[in-house]
């Protein structure tokens, strides 16, 4: 799957490229609008989505879009933007843009909706996630360890197949926070740790090994 | 008095009744002087008119005094006559202080109030000299003006002339006149302040007039409208147009600060986006240095910190311009306060406070912002677990009775001073003393100020009630109707 990201800032650019490159993608990144437009809509063109920022040097990410719908591409087109507000959101949906994700974001959730733009989550994330003896159905979200039925919250649920996700790395708390909560929200109070104890008590209790380990001062990891 | 219009009516009418009052006692007083000195002239050429009977009558017939059979003396019966037809109180004495002479009037007196009238006609010492006075015959009685004079050119038979008018017709001048000035003032002065009221009013009509136009204005939405200019260049003129080059600047603050306000997204979160970009990139690489991880993570807190407070000022910003903007949505009410309980749950645990969530049995369903919603819910629920020390309780409630959907977070906390009471919802308003005390970092000072907001954005109210050391109960109270309209 072949994705044309168009963004003139290179942070952001290149940490777009490389996420989607690790989640699987192929990534092309353009730095203008003029560029994205040539390549997007020339012939042969073989892309299968866009990542478009709205405020781009000369061409405008508006122009573009419109530009591009004008021409009859299809593309879906997921907008970046810095403008939250409302009547901003509907008006690039307006122009055409297929979805957007309001800057900063975390990639988590660039990813997500990524994803569902591209209508293939199967193979990006594989509906059963397995640790040792852990499994989780992100299909039926049912949670097993040994075979033996595991009751979750939702907070819990959705704690657990973020580190189930990326086992084997460290997820820091903020990162997990972000994902189960929403972006903004920032209760103070350590809430992941809370959610982790509740976990280890109904995941790791009497089992061997543990599979949910502590990294101290940063956040979680679930390995063996 | 409330309006300029009921001032100057006012001013106008206590105005018009005091000249007119003053005008009135000077009228009356120049004409009470003029009535008497035209009594007192009566009696004069009265007094003088009898001396100069008397003199002329003893020029022709010498003695004019006989006596009676009893030896009293009195008036030659012709020149009586003649002084009969004086009219008012006319007495003549004779040197030995005797009455020669009554005229009809003095005869109606009574006995005592005759000899009183006898014993004030004294002749006046100096020849040709007379006395004036004011005398009241009996305590109901006329009260007469009179004037006593001598008789020079008469012989040595008369004493004294008593001529007397009286004033009870001069009275009834005055009594008329003062009746008229009544009558003049109500028919005058109560017509000309209700005209006077009248004309406040419509001098003050364009007042009110430009009054409504611009409070339709300044709603924050038509800031492009202008008041109409009068035709006249008169005072209103002026005030209509400082008005509208005030709204010019204002509308260009506006237009300013919303640029102001986009710029900031911009330049402000693309920065942000950068440095979470790498952090992120940094912290979940495999096999990085724990060393390295720790900070990191306390940087991706902190820009997620400035991030929220970043999104809370735009979004007060976009408020205070009217411009609130709702993505509504039908949303049971019940998801988004459950969804939000278990966090509520999670953060009670972690700090040792019981919690109790209530829900309705029926779904809520609510045509309502999910997110702004959701934040509501979670701040207020927050609040309460930071603020209720351990072994506390935090009851929320979500419940819907027939117009109102009413959202309660209750907490046995530390309460808020009255004193600080009507400022929570103000922005970056922190009691210092109590409030901060316990919770484990300050918030960033705008979480009510955003609840409120969304409360209000929605229709809905919010409310606080608090007792120090007994705790806080935050109230909100969502209008029901929305769902069909969406």
């Amino acid at each position: 799957m072949k994705i044309l990201v168009i963004e003139d800032d290179k942070t952001v650019g290149e940490y777009v490229r490389r996420g989607l490159d690790e989640a699987g993608y192929h990534v092309d990144l353009v730095g203008d609008g003029d560029e994205g437009l040539r390549r997007a809509s020339g012939k042969g063109s073989s892309y299968d989505m866009m990542v478009l920022d709205l405020r781009l040097p000369r061409l405008s990410g508006i122009e573009v879009l419109r530009t591009l719908r004008d021409r009859g591409v299809g593309l879906p087109v997921l907008v970046l933007t810095a403008q939250d507000s409302v009547d901003f959101k509907v008006q690039a949906l307006r122009m055409g843009a297929d979805d957007y994700v309001t800057k900063p974001f975390a990639f988590e959730e660039l990813l997500a909706r990524v994803e569902a733009l591209g209508r293939r989550p199967k193979a990006i994330a594989p509906p059963t996630l397995k640790v040792n003896g852990l499994v989780l159905d992100t299909g039926s979200r049912e949670v097993t360890r040994d075979g033996k039925r595991i009751e979750l919250t939702p907070k819990e649920y959705a704690v657990l197949e973020y580190l189930m996700r990326h086992q084997g790395r460290v997820m820091s708390r903020t990162l997990i926070t972000e994902y189960a909560w929403d972006y903004h929200f920032d209760p103070g109070t350590n809430i992941v740790d809370v959610v982790i104890t509740r976990l280890r008590k109904k995941i790791d209790q009497a089992k061997e090994p543990k599979l949910i380990h502590t990294v101290r001062g940063v956040g979680y990891v679930v390995r063996t | 008095m409330e309006s300029i219009r009921g001032r100057l009516t006012l001013w106008y009418a206590t105005a018009l009744i005091l000249s007119i009052a003053v005008f009135a006692v000077v009228l009356y007083f120049a004409r009470r002087s003029a009535t008497y000195q035209d009594l007192d002239r009566r009696i004069q050429s009265e007094a003088d008119l009898t001396a100069g009977i008397l003199a002329e009558s003893y020029r022709a017939r010498g003695t004019l005094v006989e006596k009676d059979t009893s030896g009293r003396p009195f008036l030659t019966a012709e020149v009586a006559a003649v002084l009969e037809v004086v009219p008012d109180y006319l007495l003549v004495t004779s040197r030995d202080g005797r009455l020669l002479f009554a005229s009809p009037d003095a005869r109606a007196l009574t006995f005592g109030e005759f000899e009183q009238l006898i014993t004030i006609t004294q002749p006046p010492t100096g020849a040709g000299s007379h006395t004036t006075g004011r005398y009241r015959v009996a305590p109901n009685g006329p009260t007469l003006h009179y004037i006593v004079r001598a008789v020079p050119d008469a012989g040595d038979q008369f004493g004294a002339i008593f001529a007397g008018a009286n004033t009870r017709s001069a009275e009834l001048q005055l009594e008329q006149l003062v009746l008229t000035i009544l009558v003049a003032f109500f028919v005058g002065v109560v017509p000309a302040i209700l005209v006077g009221g009248w004309l406040a009013g419509r001098a003050m009509e364009p007042v009110d007039r430009m009054i409504t136009e611009v409070r339709e204005i300044t709603d924050g939405r038509s800031l492009h409208r202008r008041l109409a200019m009068p035709m006249a260049r008169d005072e209103l003129a002026r005030l209509a147009e400082t008005v509208n080059q005030m709204m010019t600047r204002l509308e260009r603050s506006f237009a300013a600060l919303r640029r102001f306000t986009a710029d900031a997204s911009h330049e402000l979160k693309t920065p942000l986006t950068v440095v979470r970009a790498g952090v992120e990139r940094a912290i979940t690489r495999p096999g990085m240095p724990q060393e390295a991880l720790a900070p990191l993570e306390e940087t991706l807190q902190q820009v997620n910190r400035m991030t929220e407070l970043l999104d809370s000022l735009l979004t007060l910003a976009r408020a205070d311009e009217g411009r609130a903007e709702l993505h509504r949505e039908p949303v049971d009410m019940r998801e988004i306060v459950e969804e939000a309980g278990e966090t509520g749950e999670l953060l009670a645990e972690h700090a040792g406070v019981g919690i109790e969530i209530r829900l309705p049995a029926e779904p809520l369903v609510l045509a309502v912002d999910r997110s702004r919603i959701r934040q509501l819910a979670l701040n207020l629920i927050e609040n309460a677990v930071k603020y209720t020390p351990r072994g506390g309780q935090v009851s929320v409630e979500l419940a819907g009775n027939d117009g109102r959907v009413v959202f309660t977070v209750a907490d046995t906390g530390i309460g808020i001073a009255p004193g600080d009471l009507p400022h929570v919802f103000d922005r970056f308003w922190r009691a210092d003393s109590a409030r901060t005390r316990t919770s484990e970092r300050a918030g960033t000072g705008l979480g009510l100020a955003i609840c409120k907001w969304i409360a209000e954005a929605h229709g809905g109210t919010i409310e606080v009630q608090s007792r120090p050391g007994r705790g806080t109960t935050f109230t909100v109270g969502l209008p029901r109707t929305e769902t069909s309209s969406h």
